[in-house]
C-alpha cells in the first residue's frame, strides 16, 4: 500500500511536469512565422551574456529563418542609451527591462507592446497573475513579463567572522554585537556590514515596515510621516555609531565603483552586504581566495512583532517594443527563453530564479539551480511581506543626485541631523510620488 | 550661366559640411533654446512652458553650487595650465641635448589625457591607501583623504587637466620659435638678463598665442566632463559637480531635456561673456606685429 501511494504520487508529479511542458510547447510550435531579423537587447555580466547568446543560437536553430541580432553590455549607462532608443523608436524588438522602465518610459502605454495580443504564443499561464499584474502599463496592457522576482538579503563573509571568533549574525542584536567585536578584535578598519546610500534606504525601509507594519510606498503614496522617517534615519545612523557599518565618507574614500570591486570587501574588511538574491555570484567570485560568502537570513527583531519588513520586486522582465516590425517572432523568442525546456535550461538562473513555473520545473529537475542563489531566493520569498512600489527606485530618488544619495550622504558627512534629513527625505519622496 | 556656376561652385563643394552643420549643430542649437523654456521630458513630453528652468538654475542650491564649482575649476585650471605649458615650452626652446625626447615625453599626457583609462588611473592613484597616500606616508607625512576632502577632490581633478598641457605647450613652442633671435641679441648687448628678456621680449611677442590658448582653454575648462565624472562622479557631496555633470544627469538620468537645455544655455552665455571680455581686453595687452 505504501509503495502504491509512493508510486501514485510520483506518477502524479511526473504528469504535472509533463502537462506543464506540453501546454507551452504546443503554443509556440504551432505558431507560423515569417523569415525575418529581430533584435534582442539585454544588460548583465559575462556569464549572462554567454548563456543568453547560447540560448539565442539554439533558438535560431530551432526556428530557421529567424535571425536574432544581439546587443548586450554592462549596466553602466545602459538605461540612458536604451531610453534614447525607446524615445526615438529605434529600440530592439525584444528588450530586457527593469520594472521601473514601464513607469518611466511607457507612461503613455505606447512604448511597449501589449503582450496579451501574443498570448497564443507566450504561455502566460506559467506566471502567477499577481506577478504579471506588476508589469502592466497605465492602460492595463501587459507591458512585460516578469523573468524573476527578487529581494534583498544579507550575505556574510564567513571567513572574517571566524577570524573575529563569532558566528555570522542572525539578528539585529547579534549584528550590533558583531560591530563591537570586529572593532576590538580585528581593528577599526573591519566592519560586519557595508552599506551604500541606496542599501541604507532599503535596510531603513525594512526596519520601518517591520516596526510600523505598513508598506513604505503604496499606490504612489508615501505611508510614513516625517517623525517615522526620522526614527528610521536614527536607526541607520546608530549602526554607523556602533561600528556596524562604515561611514559613506569611508566608502567614498575607497573610490571603488561598487562593493564587489572594493578591495576592502574582497579582502574581508567589509564582511557583509545587503544584496539582491539574484546577484550574489559577482560577490562570491570577487572574494579573495580562501574566503567564503554565505547567505544570511532576514532579521525578525526590527520591531516587537517578529516581522521582517522585507519587500520583493520584479527583478527584470522581457518586453517587445511597440515599434517592432516582427512582434510575433519576438514573442516566440520570449516564449523560448522563458518557457521552453531547452531555452530555460541554457539560461538557468542567469537572470535569477525564473518565475515561469515551467522553467523552474526544468531547472529543479535538472539540478542546475545555483545553490547560493536558490538558498537566497527561497529565504527572501519566504520572508517577503511587501511588494516594492516602482516609485521607490525612481531616478529622482535613487540617482546619483537623488534624494537618497543626498540624505544618507549628508547625514554621514555630518552636514545635517536626522530631523533635517527626515524633512528632506519626506519632501523628496512625496515629490517623486506626485511625479 | 557659366559665370554664375563658376562663382558659386564653392557652395556646391561645401554642401556635405553645410548639411552636417545645419542638421547636427544649428538645429539642435536652436531647438535646445526652445526646449529650455519648456519642461520637456523625453517620455512625458511638454506640459508647461515659461522661465521655470532658468529660475531653477539660479534659485536651487544644487545648481548655484555647481556654477560656483565650475568657476573655481576654470579659474584654477586655465592659469595653472597656461603657466605650466609656457614654462616647459620655454625650457624646451633652449638647444638642449635630447630635447626632442623631452618634447615627446611632455606631449604624451595630452594624448592619453582625455581618455577614460587615465581618469581611472588618476582615481586609483589618489584614493585612500592609493599610491600617492602611501608615498606621503613613506616620507613620514600624514596625507589627506584626496577623494573625500572637498578642496583636495577639486584640486586633483584640476591637476589632471593641468597635467595635459602638451598641446598648449606645442603651440607656445611654435610661437617661441617665431620670436626673432636678434631681439635677444640686442637685449643681451644692452645687459638685459634672461628674466628681463622673457618678460620684456618673449611674453609681449607671444601674447596673440597666449590669447588664443586662453580662449580655447577657457572653453574647454567650462565644458570639462570626463575627468570629474569618472574620478569623483561629482563627489564628495557634490563638491566637484561641474555644470556639465548636472547637464548630463538632467538629460540622461532624469530625461529632463528642458532643464538640461536651460543649463547648457546658461553655460553658453557665461562662456560668451568671458570670451567677449577677453576679446575686449586684448587691445590692452595683446600685441599684433602688423598693428601700428
Amino acid at each position: 500500500m505504501k509503495n502504491l501511494k509512493k508510486f501514485m504520487s510520483l506518477g502524479l508529479a511526473a504528469m504535472m511536469t509533463v502537462s506543464a511542458f506540453g501546454a507551452f510547447n504546443v503554443a509556440a510550435e504551432e505558431a507560423d512565422y515569417e523569415e525575418c531579423t529581430i533584435k534582442f537587447a539585454w544588460w548583465g555580466g559575462d556569464s549572462r551574456h554567454e548563456a543568453t547568446q547560447k540560448a539565442v543560437n539554439a533558438f535560431m536553430e530551432k526556428y530557421p529563418g529567424i535571425t536574432v541580432e544581439v546587443n548586450f553590455g554592462a549596466w553602466s549607462d545602459w538605461e540612458s542609451a536604451r531610453a534614447l532608443e525607446f524615445q526615438s523608436g529605434t529600440a530592439a524588438d525584444v528588450n530586457q527591462i527593469n520594472l521601473s522602465w514601464i513607469n518611466e518610459f511607457d507612461s503613455n502605454a505606447d512604448v511597449f507592446a501589449d503582450l496579451n495580443q501574443y498570448a497564443d504564443i507566450i504561455d502566460m499561464s506559467q506566471w502567477d497573475q499577481v506577478n504579471l499584474d506588476m508589469m502592466k502599463d497605465s492602460a492595463g496592457g501587459q507591458a512585460g513579463i516578469p523573468v524573476s522576482m527578487t529581494g534583498r538579503i544579507f550575505y556574510w563573509d564567513k571567513t572574517t567572522f571566524e577570524e573575529a571568533g563569532i558566528e555570522v549574525p542572525t539578528s539585529l542584536a547579534e549584528l550590533r554585537e558583531a560591530g563591537k567585536v570586529f572593532q576590538e578584535k580585528l581593528g577599526d578598519d573591519y566592519y560586519p556590514l557595508a552599506l551604500g546610500e541606496f542599501d541604507r534606504m532599503i535596510l531603513m525601509s525594512f526596519y520601518l515596515q517591520a516596526k510600523y507594519g505598513k508598506a513604505f510606498i503604496s499606490d504612489k503614496t508615501l505611508n510614513f510621516t516625517e517623525e517615522e522617517l526620522k526614527d528610521g534615519l536614527d536607526f541607520i545612523m546608530s549602526l554607523e555609531e556602533d561600528h556596524v557599518i562604515p561611514s559613506i565618507v569611508t566608502i567614498d574614500g575607497d573610490a571603488a565603483d561598487s562593493l564587489d570591486q572594493n578591495p576592502k570587501f574582497i579582502n574581508g574588511q567589509y564582511a557583509g552586504i545587503l544584496e539582491w538574491d539574484s546577484a550574489p555570484l559577482k560577490y562570491v567570485n570577487a572574494l579573495a581566495e580562501g574566503r567564503e560568502l554565505v547567505v544570511g537570513n532576514e532579521f525578525t527583531d526590527f520591531g516587537d512583532n517578529g516581522s521582517t519588513g522585507v519587500f520583493t520586486k520584479v527583478s527584470l522582465g522581457f518586453a517587445i517594443s511597440s515599434t517592432s516590425a516582427h512582434p510575433k517572432e519576438s514573442a516566440m523568442l520570449i516564449q523560448y527563453l522563458c518557457n521552453d525546456p531547452e531555452g530555460a535550461e541554457i539560461l538557468s538562473s542567469e537572470r535569477g530564479i525564473p518565475e515561469s513555473k515551467a522553467a523552474y520545473a526544468v531547472l529543479d529537475e535538472a539540478g542546475v539551480l545555483d545553490p547560493v542563489i536558490a538558498e537566497a531566493h527561497s529565504k527572501v520569498m519566504e520572508a517577503s511581506e511587501y511588494a516594492e512600489d516602482p516609485i521607490f527606485e525612481s531616478n529622482d530618488l535613487k540617482g546619483s543626485e537623488g534624494t537618497y544619495t543626498y540624505v544618507f550622504g549628508g547625514l554621514s558627512y555630518g552636514e545635517f541631523d536626522t530631523e533635517e534629513g527626515a524633512a528632506e527625505l519626506y519632501s523628496g519622496i512625496v515629490d517623486a510620488c506626485e511625479g | 550661366m557659366k559665370k554664375w556656376a563658376k562663382n558659386n561652385i564653392g557652395f556646391f563643394f561645401i554642401i556635405p559640411w553645410l548639411i552636417g552643420f545645419l542638421v547636427f549643430k544649428l538645429y539642435p542649437f536652436g531647438s535646445s533654446l526652445v526646449y529650455s523654456f519648456t519642461d520637456y521630458n523625453l517620455f512625458k513630453g511638454i506640459r508647461e512652458t515659461g522661465l521655470m528652468n532658468y529660475l531653477a538654475v539660479f534659485e536651487k542650491r544644487q545648481y548655484r553650487e555647481a556654477l560656483i564649482i565650475t568657476f573655481k575649476y576654470a579659474f584654477m585650471t586655465v592659469p595653472l595650465k597656461l603657466v605650466a605649458a609656457l614654462f616647459i615650452a620655454y625650457i624646451l626652446n633652449f638647444k638642449l641635448k635630447g630635447v626632442n625626447l623631452f618634447r615627446t615625453a611632455y606631449y604624451i599626457p595630452s594624448i592619453l589625457g582625455g581618455s577614460v583609462a587615465i581618469s581611472v588611473l588618476w582615481r586609483a592613484l589618489f584614493k585612500d591607501d592609493g599610491l600617492i597616500q602611501q608615498m606621503i606616508r613613506m616620507l613620514g607625512g600624514n596625507p589627506p583623504s584626496f577623494m573625500t576632502d572637498p578642496n583636495w577632490a577639486l584640486f586633483i581633478i584640476c591637476l589632471l587637466r593641468v597635467w595635459q598641457f602638451g598641446s598648449t605647450m606645442v603651440i607656445f613652442l611654435a610661437a617661441l620659435k617665431g620670436v626673432p633671435e636678434d631681439l635677444y641679441e640686442a637685449a643681451s648687448i644692452d645687459g638685459a638678463r634672461k628674466m628681463k628678456q622673457f618678460f620684456s621680449i618673449t611674453v609681449p611677442l607671444i601674447t596673440p598665442v597666449i590669447f588664443y590658448n586662453l580662449i580655447t582653454q577657457l572653453v574647454q575648462a567650462f565644458q570639462e566632463f570626463n575627468g570629474p565624472f569618472i574620478i569623483t562622479n561629482g563627489g564628495p557631496r557634490g563638491k566637484t559637480t561641474l555644470m556639465s555633470i548636472l547637464i548630463y544627469n538632467a538629460a540622461f538620468q532624469k530625461y529632463d531635456m528642458g532643464l538640461a537645455s536651460a543649463m547648457a544655455w546658461v553655460l553658453f552665455v557665461i562662456l560668451m561673456i568671458f570670451t567677449a571680455i577677453s576679446f575686449w581686453s586684448q587691445k590692452h595687452w595683446v600685441y599684433y606685429a602688423d598693428e601700428e
